[in-house]
């Protein structure tokens, strides 16, 4: 597979976030998402996370 | 040796014919091209072939847009998704008479609501109990089917009629729009997908700075359908934020709502601000943001103007606030750039209340776009 092929390659990811302490943690998307569900608990602190943003991010990141 | 010499001259009989052949080949060539029309009818041919190739690649895109649309339809247990898709493809409004244009706007609502109703009311037909986020999948790959089928038709018929007139210039001009016909019918075709798994488009930035607002009120109320508002305090001013209701694939009507909130208050609104994607020119960066002056809004009509008329009418300034993006990242996955432009948008609407408002004031924040998998 070509270097640019994989760049146009994409994964969707959520992106968890705790509102409290800012503590965040990424996941791939799965089907039931939205924004901004409350999807577990922080593990810091036990208060909700909420699924902060969801987008398509190119597998190989652009210099 | 005399078998060597009947050889030698046989082979020199067959070299003879070839170039015998060859000559009448290349004088026969000669006379076609200057023969009036036969350069004309190679043109059409090629160019012909070409439209044909990028016809059928539109034609694929259709053919999967309406397997997806039938799936979907099975999926939710619809008895007849067959007859449903069919009815989706060749579904048509009839644009209002525009040589008389008093009205047009009242009737290009009209027209618009009414097809919006008439799809919804196929589908709940079809399958009564369905829930609102899947209604809102399945009005959208209405919509893509019937897009994708249109551009296929249209480029089929003028295909067809460039080869029956043998007209050169009907398909020099078709040949000239087909690749981007075929880039925008390979959009469409990618948005179903993401559109039926409930991904946040390009398009729900507006929505997504709105929610940004909204999770923080408790008592929302709907000020028009599929639209949904709340009120909260900030740094002294009233801020009221309008969204369509997520996490449904839906625009709402952002026009109304607006509308019917501003005449509630009887004018008493010191700025409406509106937030929204908007198409890049080729150079510029996805998620580059602009400020201006105006609605924001990518509206066939009737729900800018219902915003521009009621701030007319109370002489309330309106601020647009647009990130760009291409159209495919606009109706496929948001892109990393748009959800990073977001936050800073969130920031940039803060500072317009403090700048351009002062405690005690009411604004408006309308976030305009699609806000499949964004709620409130």
């Amino acid at each position: 597979m070509s270097q640019s092929s994989q760049q146009q390659q994409k994964t969707i990811v959520t992106v968890l976030k705790c509102l409290k302490c800012s503590y965040t943690i990424e996941r791939p998307f799965k089907e039931g998402d939205f924004i901004p569900k409350i999807d577990g608990t922080c593990p810091n602190d036990g208060s909700p996370l909420y699924i902060w943003a969801i987008y398509a991010k190119p597998l190989v990141e652009k210099k | 040796m005399i078998n060597l010499l009947a050889y030698a001259q046989g082979a020199n009989q067959i070299n003879n014919s070839y170039y015998l052949l060859f000559l009448i080949f290349y004088m026969i060539i000669t006379i076609l091209f200057f023969m009036p029309g036969f350069q004309q009818k190679m043109y059409i041919y090629f160019i012909a072939r070409d439209i044909e190739n990028g016809l059928a690649k539109i034609e694929n895109f259709s053919q999967n847009a309406k397997k997806k649309t039938i799936d979907l339809l099975k999926k939710s247990g619809a008895k007849n998704p067959d007859d449903l898709a069919e009815k989706f493809a060749e579904w048509f409004v009839i644009d209002p008479v525009n040589i008389e244009p008093t009205d047009i706007i009242n009737r290009m609502k009209l027209l618009i609501r009414t097809s919006e109703d008439k799809i919804r009311q196929i589908i709940m037909l079809s399958l009564p109990n369905l829930d609102p986020v899947t209604r809102s999948k399945i009005e959208v790959s209405a919509e893509i089917l019937n897009a994708l089928n249109t551009i296929y038709k249209v480029v089929r018929h003028y295909l067809l009629l460039g080869k029956k007139l043998q007209s050169y210039y009907i398909l020099l001009q078709l040949q000239s729009i087909v690749p981007m016909l075929i880039k925008m019918a390979e959009s469409y075709e990618k948005a179903q997908d993401v559109f039926i798994k409930g991904i946040p488009v390009g398009d729900s930035l507006g929505p997504l700075v709105a929610s940004r607002f909204l999770m923080n009120i408790n008592e929302k109320w709907s000020p028009s359908r599929e639209m949904i508002a709340g009120e909260m305090e900030f740094e002294g001013r009233k801020l009221i934020v309008v969204k369509a209701e997520g996490p449904m694939a839906t625009v709402g009507r952002p026009g109304e709502a607006v509308e019917n909130i501003i005449n509630k208050l009887e004018g008493k609104v010191s700025r409406i601000i509106t937030v929204d994607a908007a198409s890049k020119l080729e150079g510029e960066q996805t998620g580059s943001i602009a400020e201006g002056v105006g609605v924001a809004m990518g509206d066939p009509g009737p729900e800018k103007i219902a915003i521009e008329r009621i701030a007319a009418k109370y002489s309330i300034p309106i601020d647009a606030i647009i990130v760009k993006m291409s159209m495919e990242e606009a109706i496929t996955e948001m892109p990393k750039e748009v959800y990073e432009a977001s936050e800073k948008v969130v920031e940039m609407v803060k500072q317009i209340i403090r700048e351009r408002t002062k405690p005690g004031d009411t604004v408006i924040l309308v976030g305009v776009g699609n806000t499949c998998g964004v709620a409130q």
